[in-house]
């Protein structure tokens, strides 16, 4: 064999190890990063981010130290960018990992301060003025000012920018007369007088003007801040981004003792990992430390494993049914309360999510300040009081079983509409259609691509459904108005077509109501009226579970999100990955 | 030769942009646009609309047509909406990871697939046939997902945490987190570690498919004439079987190669899903359902000129296989 020949006879194996090398070789040293190929911007940034934190001493102790692990399947969509992005994930990074925001929620849900040490509001709820630790730097040695506070609010509020939740200021003035530096750490912002005024602040993170200043508004989505090289302030550094499968962080050695000082972890990673069943298998083979979201038949799985806790957290959102008005057969609410008293909701929640979650009656979630208990047996599983509204309604059944007709023969026969990829709301679906039938109610199920399912029921002139399973996400400041003022009928929410006088009121008063005690008997009356109308037959609230490997320390999670406490995380050193 | 490779390059120009036109229209026609992802709870509508003329995509359809199609011949695929940043950029981050994976799983596959076909023809009616037959149609039929998900849960989940074995494999990404950590050799280990079930998954399919028509090929040629020739004048039967026998048997199975490029492709989609592989397929499944138009075309594009190069190059190697075909 000439040499020739033994070299073609082994090339697949050579093409493969130098495949393997070459690839290997692109990988950075942890202590500098790979430039080559970023845009100009990032080759400007990040070595200035570098020198920096050289500069910084680490802390030392014998809870520093570490790499922690969360695998997710999805992106971090937009990134760090915070003034576009609009993904749960991602803002939880920005909030807890990466940026800080004005002030934060303790575990009350009540303000607390963060980058602002102080605010306070004049008497008269129109002038909110914060003052700013005067200790917080960018990661690449700027201060944090009060001029980026300012920069932060005037981008979000151009509706140029297109920052998705622009209605967080709807009652602030807007623009540069809404906002004043008063010098460096302190801003002052001018609203009319309206509930919560603190709320977006504990939402939106303060974006860096000394890096973004100059960025057109609606060329901020496609700047590379967001993905390829973002600039924070908070406890973690960003280091690398490897699209689709890994963001990783490392600690921010300079951040504030007041703020519980720097974080215990060397490095924080977040790994995405599409495939449900593949993720659980990370978690179980501990290659990965904490995974959010798995899907409840994978909880017993977890619950089983000696060296995992299953957490259960309250969350904002929601499962419904949302009913469309503009459809004869649905018009009238007593049909609609009869579609939710034949529907039994404890039944698909322990069927559908194992129990994780408590049925809902209205929008406001059980753990809110503003929560009605009182409408929890408003609608119970009732087939018996269904019957009757139904007949009292019109609806009758021609032999007394089969599906029930009105009197000039049509029946009552829906559609119940819902994505495909979700396999809980396909079961809800189905386990409906069955309940439905019970008391005489046809109901055909229809399986949708996500984008199609949106496209028909938000654009106003489609809306052909009747009936669709969705999930809504409320905010702390809850306010539906996009969902049932009649202004909103025939905008791109208004699904049900709720045309209320009553409903209207309330909508347009609670969010200017300051005080919670006088707002609250309002809010009572709202979730009633809710349940009186049922635009929506309320489903139920999941839980958000969350795998976590007992290695990991301090990890607290709760409706504020499953990052609050990463900055708290840390791993025993004999636990440490590669020993 | 040379004038020959490139006339076919020369041909295949409106081919790909014949696909390229096609899934534009398709792509556009599907209804929902990327804006729809911003469809959330607190989002105004007029926000989704300023997100949707930042994209551009309240002009017609015909004029992003001839905007996308004119930037496009210049080199400029446009700017992804899901990722914010050019899709140039994110090809050229992700389809090296593609091609590592696929390359690897179409050696695997081949290397493999041939070696089980001659066996299987040398001792054709054996056990051993029998028992190949067997297997090969066994993973030939089975869904890629489902085998990946099985071999996850052997070599992974069971080799680890129930038998405890010594070498086990990772069920996802590329790269272990310490892999910056690592020395050099260990990191080539490290990555070597990841691709091996995935490569697997991938090859096993297509090596069942290739252990089959290598099989009757090889049966053709064993019982020509200048084998029996070769046998008589004493070559070794190693020489006879390989050299002289496979030589001739595997024009069919380069055939194969040019055939096996697409359906790689579309096997990398569930494969790079299922362990978490950042490459093309599931780049492309994810921007279709996110209606990211700029990458779902350039993605189509990359595809559509690999497969023509694949084609050319089993064109090619017919060539080198068999001296009686010249290319003029």
């Amino acid at each position: 064999m000439t040499a020739g020949e033994a070299l073609r006879h082994r090339l697949p194996a050579v093409v493969l190890v130098v495949a393997l090398a070459t690839g290997a070789c692109t990988d950075p040293p942890p202590t500098e990063r790979a430039l080559r190929g970023l845009p100009e911007f990032c080759q400007e940034v990040l070595p200035r981010v570098d020198a920096h934190l050289a500069d910084l001493e680490q802390p030392s102790g014998e809870r520093y130290g570490g790499t922690a692990v969360v695998g997710w399947v999805g992106e971090l969509v937009d990134g760090m960018n915070a003034l576009v992005s609009a993904d749960h994930g991602a803002a939880q990074h920005q909030a807890f990992v990466n940026l800080m925001t004005l002030i934060q929620f303790d575990e009350s849900l009540e303000p607390r301060a963060y980058l602002a040490r102080e605010w306070e509001l004049s008497d008269d709820q129109t002038r909110l003025t914060f003052h700013l630790r005067d200790d917080v730097r960018w990661h690449d040695g700027e201060p944090t000012t009060a001029h980026d506070v300012a920069f932060t609010y005037l981008r979000a509020t151009d509706p140029e920018t297109g920052f998705p939740n622009a209605a967080f200021w709807e009652r602030y003035v807007p623009g540069e007369a809404g906002v004043e530096v008063l010098d460096d750490y302190t801003v002052r912002f001018h609203l009319e007088p309206h509930a919560e005024p603190l709320d977006p602040w504990r939402a939106l993170p303060i974006m860096p003007r000394h890096l973004l200043g100059d960025v057109p508004p609606s060329e901020l989505g496609d700047h590379p801040f967001g993905t390829r090289c973002p600039v924070g302030n908070g406890p973690f550094v960003f280091r690398e981004h490897r699209p689709d499968a890994s963001w990783s962080f490392v600690r921010n050695p300079a951040f504030p003792e007041a703020l519980g000082g720097p974080p215990y972890l060397d490095r924080y990673v977040y790994r995405i990992v599409p495939e449900e069943a593949t993720l659980l298998t990370e978690l179980l083979t501990e290659r990965v430390d904490v995974v959010p979201t798995p899907s409840p038949d994978q909880a017993e799985r977890i619950a089983e494993a000696d060296h995992l806790d299953l957490l259960a957290l309250p969350f904002r959102s929601y499962l419904f049914v949302g009913w469309n008005q503009r459809r004869p057969q649905l018009a009238d609410a007593r049909v609609r309360r009869a579609l939710t008293l034949a529907t039994n909701r404890r039944q698909i929640l322990d069927a559908v999510l194992q129990g994780y979650g408590r049925v809902a009656n209205a929008g406001v979630p059980p753990f809110h300040w503003a929560y009605h208990p009182g409408i929890e047996d408003a609608l119970p599983h009732d087939p018996e009081r269904a019957r009757a509204l139904l007949d009292e309604a019109g609806w009758v059944a021609p032999n007394g079983d089969g599906v029930r007709q009105r009197a000039d023969g049509t029946p009552l026969e829906i559609t119940l509409t819902y994505n495909t990829g979700s396999r809980p709301r396909q079961d809800v679906a189905e386990i409906m259609q069955a309940q439905l039938r019970e008391v005489g109610v046809g109901v055909r199920v229809e399986a949708l691509e996500w984008a199609t399912l949106v496209q028909r029921v938000t654009d106003p002139e489609q809306r052909d459904f009747d009936g669709v399973v969705m999930s809504w996400v409320t905010e702390f400041r809850v306010d539906d108005r996009d969902l049932f003022h009649s202004t909103s009928a025939d905008r791109p929410y208004g699904w049900a077509g709720t045309r209320s006088a009553e409903l209207d009121a309330l909508l347009d008063t609670l969010p200017l109501m300051v005080d919670r005690d006088e707002a609250l008997p309002h809010w009572h009356r709202y979730q009633e009226l809710l349940v009186q109308e049922q635009p929506f037959t309320f489903l139920f609230f999941p839980q958000r579970l969350v795998g976590v490997n007992h290695r990991i320390h301090g990890v607290r999670m709760d409706a504020r999100g499953e990052w609050v406490s990463v900055a708290d995380w840390w791993i025993p050193a004999e636990l440490r990955r590669g020993r | 030769m040379v004038g020959y490779i490139v006339r076919r390059l020369l041909a295949a120009i409106p081919l790909v942009l014949g696909v390229a036109t096609i899934v534009f229209f398709v792509v556009h026609l599907a209804p929902g646009d990327p804006a729809s992802l911003y469809i959330a709870p607190g989002v105004s509508p007029e926000a989704v609309e300023q997100v949707r003329q930042n994209m551009g995509l309240d002009r017609p359809v015909y004029e992003r047509y001839v905007r996308w199609m004119g930037a496009m011949l210049q080199g400029d695929f446009g700017v992804s909406f899901s990722r914010n940043q050019p899709v140039r950029d994110v090809i050229v981050q992700i389809l090296p990871n593609t091609l590592l994976l696929s390359f690897s799983a179409l050696i695997l596959a081949f290397g493999a697939g041939i070696l089980i076909g001659v066996v299987q023809a040398v001792r054709q009616n054996s056990f051993t046939d029998g028992a190949l037959s067997v297997g090969s149609l066994f993973f030939y039929s089975m869904p890629s997902f489902w085998l990946a998900l099985m071999l996850i849960l052997v070599f992974s989940l069971y080799a680890r945490n129930v038998w405890g074995w010594p070498i086990w494999f990772p069920a996802s990404g590329m790269v272990s987190v310490d892999h910056h950590a690592m020395g050099a050799w260990e990191q080539v280990l490290d990555r070597a570690r990841h691709l091996v079930l995935p490569a697997v998954s991938l090859a096993l399919v297509l090596a069942a498919g290739v252990a089959r028509y290598t099989r009757g090929s090889m049966l053709e040629v064993i019982r020509q004439d200048y084998i029996r020739t070769a046998r008589a004048k004493g070559l070794p039967e190693r020489t006879v079987i390989f050299k002289h026998a496979l030589r001739n048997a595997l024009i069919p199975v380069v055939t194969l190669l040019g055939l096996y490029l697409p359906v790689l492709f579309s096997g990398t989609v569930v494969i790079e899903t299922v362990f978490a592989w950042p490459g093309m397929g599931k780049l492309m499944v994810d921007s279709i359902f996110q209606r990211d138009y700029p990458v779902v075309m350039a993605g189509a594009l990359v595809f559509a000129v690999m497969v023509v190069l694949g084609n050319l190059m089993a064109d090619l190697l017919y060539a080198a296989v068999d001296p009686r075909i010249r290319y003029e």
